[in-house]
C-alpha cells in the first residue's frame, strides 16, 4: 500500500495520467477522487464518513447563486454574437480610425474593449470581429499576421475587462466578492489595452507597408453621416455596460442580476436590429444549457478530487513544497505563473480554476498575497490560454471563420507576438500591484472582529444585571463555586475589551 | 445487440426532451433574475420565493442537461493524445473510461445523495428564509440527475460496442466545446 506521505503526490500524478487517457475531465477528475478515496479508507488514512460529505457538496455548488452567472453571461455572449452590435461598432470605428496608418487594427482593439466591458465570452468578440474586419484588412493589403493576431488577441481582452467570466469564477474560487474583482481589473484592463495600442503604433512606423490608412475612396461616411454611425453603435453597448457592470460596481445588483440584465439588454437589442428570431433564441439556450452543464459538472468532479485530496493532507503537501521556494511571495508568484503558464497549454481556464486554484489560494493567503491582486494577475495570465498556438480557442474560433486564402501558420506565428504582450502585462503586475489595488476602495476598518466588539460590550453591561437572576433560578449543585469558568473566562474578556478600548 | 441499441435509443429519446426542459430552464431563471432585480428598485417589491426559484432552476438546468451533453459528446477532454488517436482507439477510451471512470462516479453519487432527497421529503424541510420555497424539489434532482447521468452513461457504452462490433456507423465527432 502507498504510505501516508506518498499518497498526495501519488494522486496528483493518478490525477495527469486519468486527465491525459482524453475522457471527460469532469468524470476523469471524480474517478481519481474516488479512486484515491477508497484506497485512502482502506488503508485507513479517513474514514467512510469523508466521502459522505460529497451530495451536500454538490448541493451546494446547486444553491450557489454566484455559478448562476456562468449560463446568464454565456447566454448573453450567444445573442450578442449575433445581434448585430459588434457590425455596427465595427463599421463606425474603422471609419474614424481608417485614414491612420494602422487604423483598422485599432478600430478592432477599441471595439474588443468596448464587448469586452459589455460581455465575458471569447467566441462572441471573436467570431464576429474575424468575420467583420478580416474581410477588410485583407482586401486593403494588411500583413496577414497582424490582421489574424490583432483579431484573436483583441477578442481575449475580454477575458480579463469586467465583466468577465473568468473574474467570476475566480472570485468564487478565492472566496471574494466579485465587485472587488472587477475593480481590481480596471487597471490592468486600461494598461493592456495601451500596450496593445502601443505595439500597433510602433509597428506602424517600423513597417508602414504591413498596414497601410484606408484609401480616399474606401471613407464612404463623413461628417454627421460618421458620427450617426458611431453613436448607434455606442449607445447601446453604453447602456449595456451600464446595465451589467455599472449597477453591479455600484452595488444595484449581483453579478447574477447583472449577467441576467445583460442577457435581456442583448435580447432586446437584437429585436432593434430586427435579427431576433426564435431560432437565434433557442441556439444561444441550447449552446448555453450544455456549456453551463459541461463547467458544472468539472466543479463537480473538482470537488470529488480534492475533498479527497485534502483527506490526504495534498493541500498541506502543496503548501510545503511552495512556501519553501526561494525569494518569498514573488518567487511563489514566478513559480506560480509560470505553471499556470504551461497549464494554460492543455487546460482550458474552467479546468484551471477549479482544480488548481483552490489548491494554491491558501498558500497565498499565508504568504500575505493580496487574494484580489493574485486573482487579477492569475486571469490576465490564463488570458494567454486562449491565444496559444496551436490549441488557443481564440485561433481555433478565427480558423473555423477565416477565408481559405489565411493560412493557419499565420495565425500560429501571428498569435505570437501578443502572447508575449500579455505576458509582459502579467510581468508588470507581478511588480507593480498597485495597478491592481489603486482601484479598490479602502477597506472601512472592515475588520470583523473590531465592529462586533463595539456591539457586545455595551450589551453585555446592560445585560448582566438582568440576567443575574436568572441565573440564579437555576439550582446550583452544593459546594460548585459560584461563578462557573466559563463567566471568568467573560470576565477576562470583558476586561481585555476594556484595556483594548 | 438489437436489443441493447433499442434500449439505448430510449434512454437517448429521453434525455433529448429532458435537454429541452433544461434549455427552457435558461432563458426563465435568467427573465426571472432580471426581474427580480428590476422590481426591487422599481417597485421596492422582492421576495425569498423568486430568488430561490432561480437557482432551482439552475440546478434543473445543469442536471437535467449533463445526460444529453454527455450524448452530444460535448463533456470537455483533454485531447493532446486522444485527438491523435484512431478512431477505434477514440471509442476504446470511451468504452474503458466510461466503465470505470464515468459509472462508478455517478452510480455512487446517485446512491449517496438518495438520503439527502429523502430526509428533506420525510421532514418537509422548508427553506429558512422567510417566506422561502420547499427544498425536495430541488433536492430530487441530486439522485435524478445522477441516475440519468447513469443511463446515459450505459447507453454511449452500448454504442462505442455496437460501432466496434460493426452494428452502428462510426460517429465519433468530438469539438471542444465553444466558450
Amino acid at each position: 500500500m502507498i504510505t501516508r506521505e506518498l499518497m498526495a503526490p501519488v494522486m496528483f500524478g493518478g490525477l495527469v495520467v486519468f486527465m491525459l487517457i482524453g475522457y471527460p475531465v469532469a468524470f476523469s477528475l471524480a474517478a481519481v477522487g474516488l479512486f484515491f478515496g477508497f484506497i485512502g479508507i482502506e488503508s485507513g488514512y479517513f474514514e467512510l464518513a469523508l466521502l459522505h460529505a460529497l451530495p451536500e457538496r454538490v448541493f451546494g455548488i446547486m444553491a450557489n447563486d454566484l455559478l448562476l452567472a456562468i449560463p446568464f453571461f454565456t447566454f448573453m455572449g450567444a445573442v450578442l454574437e449575433r445581434c448585430g452590435l459588434a457590425e455596427d461598432l465595427l463599421e463606425g470605428m474603422g471609419q474614424l480610425f481608417g485614414p491612420v496608418r494602422g487604423g483598422l487594427a485599432y478600430a478592432v482593439i477599441i471595439v474588443g474593449a468596448i464587448l469586452g466591458a459589455i460581455t465575458g465570452t471569447v467566441a462572441a468578440s471573436v467570431i464576429a470581429m474575424g468575420l467583420i474586419s478580416l474581410p477588410i484588412m485583407m482586401r486593403y493589403k494588411y500583413d496577414m499576421q497582424l490582421a489574424t493576431g490583432v483579431i484573436a488577441a483583441s477578442g481575449t481582452i475580454t477575458q480579463l475587462i469586467p465583466p468577465s467570466l473568468v473574474l467570476v469564477v475566480l472570485a468564487d474560487q478565492l472566496g471574494r466578492s466579485v465587485g472587488d474583482m472587477y475593480a481590481g481589473a480596471i487597471g490592468p484592463s486600461i494598461v493592456q489595452v495601451l500596450l496593445f495600442c502601443a505595439y500597433v503604433l510602433i509597428l506602424s512606423i517600423v513597417r508602414p507597408a504591413a498596414m497601410p490608412a484606408l484609401p480616399r475612396d474606401a471613407l464612404t461616411l463623413k461628417g454627421w453621416a460618421l458620427i450617426g454611425r458611431i453613436l448607434w453603435g455606442m449607445v447601446p453597448s453604453l447602456v449595456l455596460i451600464f446595465l451589467v457592470l455599472g449597477t453591479i460596481l455600484m452595488g444595484l445588483a449581483t453579478p447574477t442580476e447583472g449577467g441576467a440584465m445583460g442577457a435581456v439588454g442583448a435580447i432586446a437589442l437584437a429585436a432593434m436590429h430586427r435579427r431576433l428570431t426564435w431560432k437565434l433564441l433557442w441556439e444561444g439556450m441550447d449552446s448555453t444549457m450544455r456549456i453551463t452543464a459541461m463547467v458544472i459538472y468539472i466543479l463537480i468532479g473538482s470537488t470529488i478530487f480534492s475533498l479527497v485530496f485534502r483527506g490526504v493532507d495534498g493541500d498541506l503537501w502543496i503548501e510545503h513544497m511552495l512556501a519553501s521556494l526561494p525569494g518569498g511571495s514573488v518567487g511563489f508568484l514566478i513559480v506560480v505563473n509560470l505553471f499556470v503558464f504551461v497549464l494554460a497549454f492543455f487546460l482550458d481556464f474552467f479546468e484551471i480554476a477549479f482544480i488548481i486554484i483552490p489548491l494554491l489560494a491558501p498558500v497565498a493567503q499565508k504568504l500575505g498575497i493580496d487574494l484580489i491582486w493574485f486573482g487579477v494577475l492569475l486571469g490576465a495570465n490564463m488570458q494567454t490560454s486562449f491565444m496559444h498556438p496551436p490549441f488557443g480557442f481564440a485561433l481555433f474560433y478565427l480558423r473555423g471563420i477565416s477565408p481559405r486564402e489565411v493560412k493557419s501558420s499565420d495565425i500560429y506565428w501571428g498569435a505570437i507576438p501578443w502572447v508575449v504582450l500579455q505576458l509582459i502585462l502579467v510581468a508588470m503586475l507581478i511588480f507593480w500591484p498597485g495597478m491592481v489595488t489603486y482601484w479598490l476602495e479602502k477597506p472601512v476598518v472592515e475588520e470583523p472582529s473590531k465592529i462586533e466588539l463595539q456591539f457586545q460590550t455595551p450589551d453585555y453591561e446592560l445585560e448582566a444585571p438582568e440576567s443575574a437572576p436568572a441565573e440564579g433560578a437555576t439550582p446550583r449543585e452544593p459546594g460548585e463555586p459560584p461563578a462557573s469558568s466559563n463567566d471568568r473566562a467573560a470576565d477576562d474578556i470583558e476586561r481585555a475589551l476594556k484595556q483594548s478600548r | 445487440m438489437n436489443g441493447l441499441l433499442a434500449f439505448s435509443r430510449v434512454i437517448d429519446t429521453v434525455n433529448r426532451h429532458l435537454g429541452k426542459v433544461a434549455n427552457w430552464m435558461v432563458l426563465l431563471s435568467c427573465v426571472i433574475s432580471a426581474g427580480n432585480a428590476a422590481s426591487r428598485y422599481t417597485i421596492s417589491v422582492s421576495s425569498n420565493a423568486w430568488l430561490e426559484i432561480q437557482w432551482y432552476m439552475f440546478a434543473a438546468m445543469f442536471m437535467l442537461g449533463a445526460s444529453y451533453t454527455l450524448a452530444r459528446n460535448e463533456h470537455v477532454r483533454v485531447d493532446i493524445i486522444y485527438g491523435h488517436l484512431s478512431t477505434r482507439a477514440q471509442i476504446w477510451v470511451d468504452i474503458i473510461g466510461g466503465i470505470l471512470f464515468l459509472l462508478p462516479a455517478t452510480v455512487i453519487l446517485a446512491w449517496m445523495s438518495w438520503p439527502i432527497f429523502h430526509n428533506s421529503w420525510v421532514s418537509g424541510e422548508v427553506s429558512p428564509n422567510a417566506g422561502g420555497l420547499i427544498r425536495w424539489p430541488v433536492k430530487i434532482f441530486l439522485p435524478l440527475g445522477f441516475w440519468l447521468l447513469t443511463l446515459q452513461g450505459v447507453s454511449e457504452i452500448i454504442k462505442r460496442v455496437a460501432m466496434l462490433t460493426g452494428h452502428m456507423e462510426a460517429n465519433l465527432h468530438y469539438e471542444r466545446p465553444l466558450q
